[in-house]
């Protein structure tokens, strides 16, 4: 397809998408929306977070989720095109999942304002093969926030990422690609506790050669 | 002559010598030694043995929870039955309600408050027009529970099959809408995810689609065992589920419909046929019920973690008051643990399938519908009106046999293996051994006539092997359940059990076998001893001595001179 002509679909179908959404997001705890192509919770279009006087500038984020991305990380097994996405203090994002996998994948923020988002979250499940789009308005603190798949092991095993909003607030430990492992095998055989034990002795028998003992007297 | 020095060496050899044989304990003396020493001065005096420890204060947590959401009530769901299911734990009505119609043609609320997704189970049309569907497609995904993290120290997604016990494990799991975890502030997994997999439920000669999707990071497939289906079905894909034979593993984030339309009824069985001496093991296992054809006969298509059918089908209710289905798994600690040790599932690979040898393994957690008692006695009971008779559908997914034993009642086998057992052979028994894999319909009558039923109260149902009754050796545990009539259901759906307090059981501390096993109603008879402090004092002053015995006859034994 000819990219202009995809960029004014994707421009009409987007604002129909945001108000089905919203029609039918309010009669539920979470805000949520169960279809054939997945669930949008938590969906904000304009509310503002404290400490935000004016949305600050629009942002379009399309996320892709397809195992592939898993191959050139050693230990992974699904993942993201990106991992870690930085946003201006109360911009409004549009976030579309893209799910490429024939299996199920969500895009789920941790940790935003509970007066805006029950239980601090917003969250974006494709299913398979099926893309989601969905709007929300980052806070206006510096803070780094969790973005994760929240199906067992999907974190665990790639699709962890962080957004920094503004300045950030400092690194989480194991997204994919950009932070280490909290906790890392050692990927060792036990027999290495031998081999340094002999550098070890090595190391002595150097140095008692090297440096002679001073006999004074 | 001996130098001074030298002499002081032999006071002090002698002094040592001498401490030692004071410092040691007279009750360790050798036997025949004793007897001399009691025909001179007769027996020692009495010193108390140690007292007991004051026992710490068990912290459990509530026996029986209660249902703020009326999930154990008999209720009408967009029009679907539902029958009451009295323990203390039940389903989401409304998950049942939505595998009955299928996930397209419930309400939209009933599907948000099921929190399946659109195409959990989706239901067709009706091809022989008795009034039910005859097309179903049913997702499955592959869920991780109880696994490791490179975040956490502690496993994550977890489910304890007893208080405090979190064998790590793999589930086939209905498809479900959003975490995998009950909400933000805990690791707890959701409902839906839990073993044994689903009991599957449909119809003879129902179309049927099972669509694995695999969210698992290890590849994984489908087998149906014991229901009739194609080798090869109409799209010329294998439908055995056998890497071996029939088709390539589903690998992660892939996935692959399986059809199967089988002729005849009966309780089968299905399972992952991947590396299966493991995966089979890990919990990727499930009941798959073929009922026979009735007219507007609408199923629950899914009966998560098995136990009762809350909507059970037209056959069952014509000849049965209640329908259970008993899914017995034992699990192995040293497998279970192998994917909580590391985060890599290049290395989680090598330690289970090179690393673990099952030839060598030994089973040590017994469950009944995913839980081990005392959890069984939330969720697993199997109640008892008089005069009424209840169906059971029992399969042994664990890798020995089960020695099944009924208290007050004996129980007749109608199938084995989804075929009638002759009449003539349906012998009354209250022992039924269960090999692996081997699935009975037993009848469970409720008549009080002195062979059938011994009258009404709370009667166990267990493994006479010894083991099964024991949680890593720790009874009571294990896969006890019972069968409870009516009358002994406390208002919340609690046993009104007339024996011992079930506070220890419900708390960490007993399965981890720190708590004395009596404790509930003996604490001081049977408690911890305290420890012989006199005896320890005596041992630590004559390892004292010995040790000043051993350098001083270094020194002697050394040319030493005077300075």
């Amino acid at each position: 397809m000819n990219p202009s002509k995809l960029l004014v679909s994707i421009l009409i179908i987007l604002p129909v998408t945001f108000a089905v959404a919203q029609n039918n997001g309010d009669t539920h705890d979470h805000n949520m929306i169960i279809k054939y192509t997945g669930v949008v919770a938590n969906e904000n279009y304009d509310a503002l977070p404290n400490g935000c006087e004016e949305i600050s500038s629009e942002r379009q984020i399309s996320v892709y989720t397809n195992k592939r991305f898993a191959d050139g990380v050693p230990g992974a097994i699904f993942g993201m095109n990106e991992y870690e996405w930085h946003l201006e203090p109360c911009s409004r994002v549009t976030v579309t999942l893209i799910n490429e996998d024939t299996i199920r994948h969500q895009w789920m923020i941790h940790g935003l304002p509970k007066y805006l988002y029950p239980a601090g979250m917003f969250h974006i499940e494709a299913m398979g093969g099926q893309s989601q789009t969905g709007t929300f308005i980052a806070p206006s603190e510096n803070q780094n926030y969790l973005v994760h798949c929240d199906m067992a092991q999907h974190m665990e095993m790639g699709m962890r990422g962080q957004i920094i909003v503004g300045k950030g607030s400092g690194d989480l430990w194991s997204v994919t690609g950009i932070t280490n492992h909290f906790y890392r095998a050692s990927y060792l055989p036990r027999y290495i506790i031998y081999l340094c034990l002999i550098v070890a002795v090595i190391g002595y028998l150097l140095y008692s050669k090297l440096v002679p003992i001073n006999r004074k007297g | 002559m001996l130098s001074d020095l030298k002499k002081k060496r032999y006071a002090i050899l002698l002094i040592t010598v001498f401490g030692m044989v004071l410092s040691y304990p007279s009750q360790w003396y050798p036997y025949n030694f004793r007897l001399i020493l009691t025909s001179w001065f007769g027996a020692n005096d009495y010193s108390p043995l140690p007292e007991s420890k004051i026992s710490k204060e068990i912290s459990s947590e509530l026996s029986c929870p209660s249902d703020p959401s009326g999930w154990r009530n008999e209720q009408i769901i967009d029009g679907v039955n539902i029958e009451e299911s009295l323990p203390c734990m039940a389903d989401n009505p409304h998950a049942i309600a939505a595998f009955v119609l299928g996930t397209n043609n419930v309400s939209n609320e009933t599907l948000r408050l099921s929190g399946l997704t659109a195409d959990a189970v989706v239901k067709g049309r009706d091809l022989d027009e008795d009034g039910d569907p005859d097309e179903i497609h049913i997702k499955l995904e592959v869920a991780e529970l109880n696994g490791s993290s490179p975040i956490s120290e502690r496993p994550v997604t977890t489910y304890d099959i007893a208080p405090g016990v979190q064998p790590g494990l793999w589930v086939f799991a209905p498809k479900f809408v959003g975490m995998a975890v009950e909400n933000f502030d805990t690791q707890v997994a959701r409902y839906s995810l839990k073993i044994p997999s689903p009991a599957i439920r449909i119809e003879q000669g129902d179309i049927v689609k099972v669509t694995l999707e695999n969210t698992h990071y290890m590849p994984h497939t489908l087998h149906i065992h014991g229901a009739d289906h194609e080798f090869i079905d109409s799209n010329g894909e294998g439908n055995d589920g056998v890497p071996l034979t029939s088709e390539l593993p589903i690998m992660p984030g892939d996935s692959r419909t399986y059809n199967i339309t089988p002729r005849k009824a009966g309780t089968m069985f299905y399972h992952c046929h991947v590396q299966p001496h493991v995966h089979v093991q890990m919990g990727l296992q499930g009941l798959f019920i073929v009922e026979e054809n009735r007219k507007n006969n609408h199923l629950q298509t899914m009966n998560i973690g098995a136990g009762k059918v809350r909507a059970p089908s037209k056959a069952l209710r014509e000849s049965y008051d209640s329908e259970y289905d008993m899914h017995y798994l034992d699990l192995d600690k040293e497998l279970s643990v192998r994917i909580q040790s590391q985060n890599d599932p290049r290395l989680i690979t090598k330690s289970m399938h090179r690393d673990y040898d099952i030839t060598d393994a030994n089973v040590d957690y017994f469950t009944l519908n995913g839980r081990s008692f005392p959890y069984t006695f939330r969720e697993s009971l199997v109640v008892a009106k008089e005069n009424k008779k209840a169906k059971l559908r029992v399969v042994n997914g664990g890798s020995k046999g089960i020695a099944l034993h009924t208290h007050g009642h004996k129980f007749t086998v109608l199938e084995r293996d989804g075929v009638q057992i002759d009449e003539s052979n349906q012998t009354p028994q209250d022992v039924l051994w269960l090999p692996t894999s081997q699935r009975y319909d037993l009848e469970l009558s409720f008549f009080n006539d002195g062979q059938h039923a011994y009258g009404p109260g709370i009667w166990l149902f267990h493994d006479h092997q010894n083991k099964g009754v024991t949680t890593d050796g720790i009874g009571p545990g294990g896969n006890i359940s019972a069968i409870v009539y009516e009358e002994y259901l406390d208002e919340f759906g609690w046993p009104l059990t007339r024996g011992v307090d079930y506070t220890q059981y419900f708390s960490v501390d007993y399965y981890k076998k720190q708590l004395p096993i009596w404790g509930a109603y003996a604490p001081s008879l049977f408690a911890e001893p305290g420890r012989d402090i006199i005896l320890l004092i005596r041992v630590l002053f004559f390892a004292l001595f010995f040790g000043v015995f051993l350098a001083n006859c270094r020194f002697i034994f050394s040319k030493e001179r005077d300075r």
